[in-house]
């Protein structure tokens, strides 16, 4: 199958979700595309066919199967994950993971050609005993403390039981790692854009971004042709945390890991529903994710991981001044 | 308007040769050019090495100044990039100065054969490890850089506990320090970058003062399968010199589990008095280079051969015990 004809899309609320869904109605215009969420979004464009689908509930796998027949979809794409985690862990969980493997077992009934799925980067867990560069056969190790981070490498563990039994469907997963850009927004962006922003003292790993567009990109390609494997979605170059937090002229506040895992825990279980490792870890161990195989499939990315950094910076600081 | 300008402009329309219709006016265009340049290098901060006057200061410039010391920490002049393995070229070239005062005055280097390093990489270098701080890495490295006809900046492996050690961590990775495992070497020799590898590893790391320059076991041969699956070049270094730095008399393991250290040594100045016990004793250092294992003679399939792997691995070992050996009668005493 080259070019599918109507495409789900599943969770059009997330950020990837509706960027998706508006790049493909302006680029090919001949396509069909199919929305599933539990609530229609803000602004969908009326050409979109939206389906009101609750991916928790028991009987949705039946309920998705019966639309993907109906509207004869060719591929889906699987977008509808927290872009942030949120306090509520259980729910959390039942979309991620069981919400997930209702989707696939619905791919599987309507016999949907294509599936492609949202992952991150961050399943493979900052450890000091990475390499610089994890390619997509490193184990996906995840953080203990990252609820989210833990239902997603539960999440690909099912996809990839999955793919061995239906050997004749074209499964993608793109992970991204984090996404930075104007419009882009989540706890990590949030994070950013503290007014002092929290170091932990002594460390300083090498960090790397992609920019929304070229992950958008990554996307569009991936449901439009077929690129079954997994592949990492990260922009080029890498830099020190301090010197990106310079680049935003940040005031940075270094603070020891003991004393700032003790600090942040509340606010970090009210914001995460996690203890403050979930995150902080991820500004502590070397996470950095080696991009080769996804620049080969979907094209050399736009932005570096320095313009990408700078982009979102730009278009806060704009913001703010208007 | 704007269409018609952009078809005059064309490139198809545009013939000039400078050659036969050279215009009176590119001489001035020129000269501008350059006054416009002098004046942009007036405007950027000198290169490093020169002298800047320096303007009398006045304290909400040094007041600012001092902050901006402070919220670095010895990290003043840092490049906006970094390689992809978190090398910063001005970090090194600013070391490089406290490395050349270690490598002439303090430590006193001595090198040997170092024809025997290739002049162009890719180019695995391997080293006896001693002392737990990597000083041995950083003076190979630095060796090889003052050096090599090319100047070429090595990287040395360090161990993971190491690389992720507090406050260590930041300097290391900027000086060329990579975490030792097999995904790295693997891409620093496909482009074609020097690594100086320990395989001995923490053994090599955690020897006391009684076994000093005997070589320990090398991992599992992996420093051999990765130079024979890469096609790279041995070339054996025998470091004299470093395990003086710290002679460790004996290691004390309860504190250490505490502070995340693998082991905490007791030399006769650390702990004993505090962080001052840790400043490097000034041994004199020998750095020999062995003539390179040769590896082209062997078959492709080679790396999955377990017993010639850990022949050649042992064969290595011993080349580089000889190396020290020799170096350490090169020296007439420790302090030499």
């Amino acid at each position: 199958m080259s070019a599918p004809g109507v495409i789900a899309v599943t969770g059009p609320g997330s950020f990837i979700g509706r960027r998706l869904v508006d790049r493909l109605l302006e680029r090919s215009p001949k396509l069909r595309v199919l929305a599933l969420d539990q609530r229609r979004p803000f602004r969908l464009d009326s050409r979109v066919r939206f389906h009101r689908v609750d991916f928790t509930e028991p009987t949705a796998d039946g309920h998705c199967a019966e639309i993907l027949v109906r509207e004869r979809a060719e591929a889906v794409v699987h977008t509808a994950f927290r872009t942030s985690p949120t306090p509520d862990l259980e729910m959390d969980h039942e979309l991620e993971t069981i919400g997930s493997l209702h989707i696939m077992n619905a791919c599987a009934a309507a016999k949907v050609k294509r599936l492609v799925v949202a992952s991150s980067t961050m399943l493979y867990g900052p450890r000091p005993d990475n390499p610089n560069f994890l390619t997509e056969a490193n184990p996906l190790r995840g953080h203990p403390d990252a609820h989210s981070v833990e239902d997603r490498v539960e999440m690909e563990g099912l996809l990839s039981d999955w793919r061995q039994r239906h050997p004749d469907s074209e499964v993608t997963v793109l992970r991204p790692c984090w996404i930075m850009g104007p419009t882009y927004w989540d706890h990590v962006t949030r994070f950013f854009s503290l007014p002092v922003v929290p170091m932990l003292l002594g460390y300083d790993p090498l960090m790397q971004f992609v920019h929304e567009e070229d992950c958008l990109h990554a996307f569009e390609r991936a449901t439009l042709s077929p690129h079954p494997g997994v592949f990492n979605v990260v922009a080029r170059g890498v830099l020190p945390l301090s010197t990106i937090l310079r680049l935003a002229g940040k005031r940075i506040l270094p603070l020891p890991a003991s004393l700032l895992y003790r600090m942040a825990y509340y606010p970090s279980q009210g914001q995460t529903g996690d203890p403050p490792a979930g995150f902080y870890d991820y500004l502590r161990y070397l996470w950095v994710a080696d991009g080769e195989r996804g620049w080969e499939a979907f094209g050399e990315p736009a932005y570096t991981t320095k313009e990408a950094w700078i982009s979102f910076v730009s278009a806060r600081r704009m913001r703010r001044y208007r | 308007m704007v269409d018609e300008r952009d078809s005059n402009l064309a490139p198809g329309d545009v013939e000039t040769d400078p050659a036969t219709d050279f215009d009176p006016g590119v001489g001035d265009l020129r000269e501008a050019l350059d006054s416009l340049r002098r004046e942009i290098r007036a405007r950027f901060p000198a290169p490093l090495g020169e002298d800047v006057p320096r303007q009398p200061a006045e304290w909400p410039a040094l007041f600012n100044e001092l902050r901006r010391r402070l919220s670095t920490i010895g990290m003043i002049e840092r490049s906006g990039e970094v390689d992809e393995f978190g090398m910063d070229e001005i970090v090194l070239r600013r070391t490089r100065a406290v490395l050349d005062l270690a490598y002439e005055h303090y430590w006193r280097v001595e090198v040997h054969g170092l024809e025997h390093v290739p002049d162009a990489g890719p180019c695995l270098l391997v080293a006896n490890r001693s002392g737990l701080l990597p000083y041995d890495g950083l003076m190979v490295c630095h060796a090889i850089h003052r050096n090599h006809p090319r100047h070429v900046s090595p990287r040395f492996f360090a161990a993971d506990w190491l690389i992720t050690l507090p406050f260590v961590q930041p300097y290391l990775a900027r000086l060329g320090g990579v975490r030792a495992c097999r995904e790295n070497a693997e891409r620093l020799l496909a482009s074609k970058h020097f690594v100086v590898v320990f395989p001995e590893g923490i053994k090599g790391a955690a020897k006391v003062f009684r076994e000093r320059y005997r070589l320990k076991r090398f991992g599992r041969g992996g420093v051999v399968r990765v130079a024979l699956e890469n096609r790279v070049p041995i070339v054996p270094v025998g470091v004299v010199g470093a395990e003086e730095v710290h002679p460790v008399l004996f290691k004390w393991g309860m504190p250490a589990r505490a502070l995340g250290l693998p082991f905490l040594p007791v030399t006769p100045t650390f702990p004993l008095f505090g962080p001052l016990g840790l400043m490097p004793l000034p041994s004199k250092w020998v750095i020999r280079f062995g003539p390179s294992i040769p590896i082209d003679h062997l078959q492709p399939d080679a790396a999955t051969d377990e017993l010639l792997i850990s022949r050649l691995t042992e064969d290595l070992r011993s080349k580089i015990q000889t190396l020290v050996d020799t170096g350490l009668a090169d020296r007439e005493s420790v302090w030499g």
